[in-house]
């Protein structure tokens, strides 16, 4: 297990003339956790969420940051915000420049980078939102999305530790949301410790690697997605919904279906749960359809076109900014955008062939997923990554 | 947004990657070139090559230019009526006593001083407005703060330029949600309605001026803003463009200082 990065002890917060806020919260955050603050309007989420780059000073109880306690003078504030970056849950609150470069230039200048170095900092956090070219337009120019995107970029062009997401995808279309909670994923593989406040359970929960779900200033529940979303009595008191694959599986449960043991979380995992379910052989082809993986950082650009034309019908997804911003700039139709090594082992499973473009940090995570599933179904996909 | 602003045009116009320098020389000179010109050609040549500029390199709508061109035009228009008959001199076409203290008359001096005047504003409008429509204003950040322009000054000008556009964008739908449930049906209605929406933005403004501070707080704000990115190279054809039309309007103001109208 790894370190913990941030920790909580008996926190309290009352606000000047208002009702208690925050009433009693610990808990520990380690490095490299995905974690999501799940709870109605008026929990306590962003007042608690404030506290973990000192905006808000608790009334009593310590916060910890890499096992220090936070201290609250002026010095030791910069230093924590610099490895807390916050995303404010509007980005028209948090976008303060005329211009997009600007903007993501604020933190770096601020921390006393020398121009070269705000330079490729600002070049650096730009390419991985993927608004590359975006340095001279003013924000009000900006969809949404792309407001989101640069408020993003301001907080990881200071490079902070652990990331704090007030409400990342409000507002947001859903292929918006999507690509948002994918760049989160992204950045989570990179080694960012990550918080998301939200209401969307149904992108939290396969996303999370553990869910604290917060009611009225207090921790009501704090497990892994499958326990803390599985509780309908919680779900109900935290005025939520309860996933509706976990929702599935556990109608089949009462219906009297022997279940494995793992809840779904995604659409694979619910498939799995079916075949176990209805005592059918899994595999209804002979043999799985190949999932062809190109490293859009490193593989010759140009044997990919050849590649296509030599294989019509191949269903192809794109995972991370940058593999997308390449489909996007050689015209290639993606289908599937978010949750795409999952949907192609879905393809494969019948038995047709499918093609990843990614970077390259996120290339093992294909065959990690892929042998996970072979070790829980049994059925071996062949992962060909193509030079 | 509610209407189309003039720097939004900016933003997107045709000479956006065109060094900012070189347009603002091109704009200025342009003015400056039809305030030193004592015939009516020059200015008449600065306007029509100044709006054709505009229309065909900037790619403006020619349909929002003449827009924004016809208040000042109107504008010049009755001045310059204004000129012509109350402005004397010795060879008088048509002139009307309606009282003892009153003449109005139109003479030959005073057609071509109104003229010369009329397409003096024409010119300089057209100049003015072609450094408007494409040099937005993140570009002239950059030349202000060459120009040795304080950095206090300079920053809170660029959060004014910021916050500008988010009152707006605040103004534009407390304004609708207004009429959406009939605000401003009578005039009566139209006084309350406007006063709660001077409220509404002040309150909403003080916030997000408030929500500006802490922004800049949670990213380490340390007195220092933002630097600012370049403008454009200076291109050999837009330099050569520029200096040529500067140089041959120098020229026909030279040639034509003597011509006038009538």
């Amino acid at each position: 297990m790894s370190s913990i990065i941030l920790e909580a002890r008996e926190i309290r917060y009352r606000y000047p003339r208002g009702m208690e806020a925050v009433r009693g919260i610990s808990f520990h955050i380690r490095k490299g956790e995905k974690i999501a603050l799940v709870g109605p309007n008026g929990a306590g989420k962003s007042t608690l969420m404030l506290m973990f780059n000192g905006m808000i000073r608790p009334d009593s109880g310590i916060i910890l940051f890499d096992n220090e306690p936070v201290s609250y003078d002026k010095d030791s504030l910069r230093k924590l915000r610099k490895r807390v970056g916050f995303v404010l849950q509007n980005p028209d609150r948090q976008i303060i420049a005329p211009t997009v470069y600007q903007d993501v230039a604020f933190g770096p200048v601020n921390l006393g980078y020398s121009e070269s170095e705000v330079k490729s900092a600002v070049r650096e956090a730009l390419r991985y939102v993927g608004l590359e070219g975006f340095e001279r337009r003013p924000p009000h120019l900006l969809s949404g999305g792309e407001k989101k995107r640069v408020a993003i970029a301001g907080v990881l062009a200071m490079d902070p530790d652990l990331l704090v997401f007030d409400e990342p995808t409000s507002g947001l279309d859903p292929s918006g949301s999507e690509d948002i909670m994918e760049l989160l994923d992204e950045l989570n593989h990179q080694g960012k410790t990550i918080i998301i406040s939200t209401h969307d359970i149904e992108l939290a929960y396969p996303w999370a690697d553990r869910a604290i779900l917060l009611l009225e200033g207090r921790i009501l529940q704090e497990a892994i997605p499958d326990v803390a979303f599985g509780r309908p009595e919680y779900v109900r008191q935290a005025h939520l919904s309860m996933p509706i694959l976990l929702d599935i599986y556990f109608e089949l449960e009462k219906r009297g279906y022997s279940l494995p043991e793992r809840k779904p979380r995604t659409v694979l995992d619910m498939l799995q749960v079916i075949d176990v379910a209805f005592k059918k052989t899994p595999c209804c082809h002979a043999s799985p359809g190949t999932i062809s993986v190109f490293d859009v950082d490193s593989s010759p650009h140009d044997s990919l076109p050849g590649w296509l034309a030599s294989h019509p019908g191949v269903s192809i997804g794109a995972m991370g900014t940058r593999a997308k911003q390449h489909a996007s700039d050689n015209h290639i139709v993606l289908d599937f955008t978010y949750g795409v090594i999952d949907k192609c082992i879905l393809r494969a499973i019948i038995g047709e062939s499918s093609l990843i473009l990614t970077s390259t940090g996120m290339v093992r995570r294909v065959e990690h997923r892929v042998l996970e599933f072979a070790t829980v179904s049994g059925i071996s996909v062949p992962v060909r990554l193509m030079d | 947004m509610y209407e189309e602003l003039l720097e939004d045009i900016a933003q997107t116009n045709g000479l956006r990657e065109v060094n900012t320098y070189l347009k603002l020389v091109a704009g200025l000179g342009a003015i400056l070139l039809c305030l030193l010109s004592t015939s009516f050609i020059a200015p008449l040549f600065i306007a029509v090559l100044l709006s054709g500029a505009i229309i065909l390199l900037a790619r403006v709508d020619a349909r929002t230019y003449a827009e924004l061109f016809i208040v000042p035009f109107w504008f010049a228009a009755m001045s310059v009526l204004v000129i012509i008959l109350l402005s004397g001199g010795s060879e008088v076409y048509w002139s009307w006593n309606p009282f003892s203290w009153l003449s109005i008359s139109i003479s030959r001096e005073s057609l071509n001083e109104g003229i010369f005047v009329f397409c003096r504003v024409i010119g300089g409008m057209s100049a003015l407005i072609f450094i408007a429509l494409t040099t937005p204003m993140t570009d002239l950040f950059i030349v202000m703060r060459r120009c040795r322009i304080p950095d206090a000054v300079l920053d809170l000008t660029m959060m004014i330029y910021r916050t500008i556009f988010m009152i707006m964008h605040l103004l534009v739908q407390t304004y609708q949600a207004q009429v959406m449930r009939l605000g401003y049906s009578s005039f009566r209605e139209s006084i309350v309605s406007f006063s709660t929406l001077c409220g509404s933005v002040f309150i909403a403004s003080w916030d997000a001026g408030e929500d500006l501070v802490r922004a800049m707080d949670t990213r380490c704000y340390a007195g220092k803003f933002a630097l600012l990115g370049e403008t454009g190279p200076v291109n050999c054809y837009s330099l050569a463009a520029v200096g040529l039309f500067l140089l041959v309007s120098s020229v026909i103001v030279i040639i034509t200082r003597n011509i006038v109208m009538i």
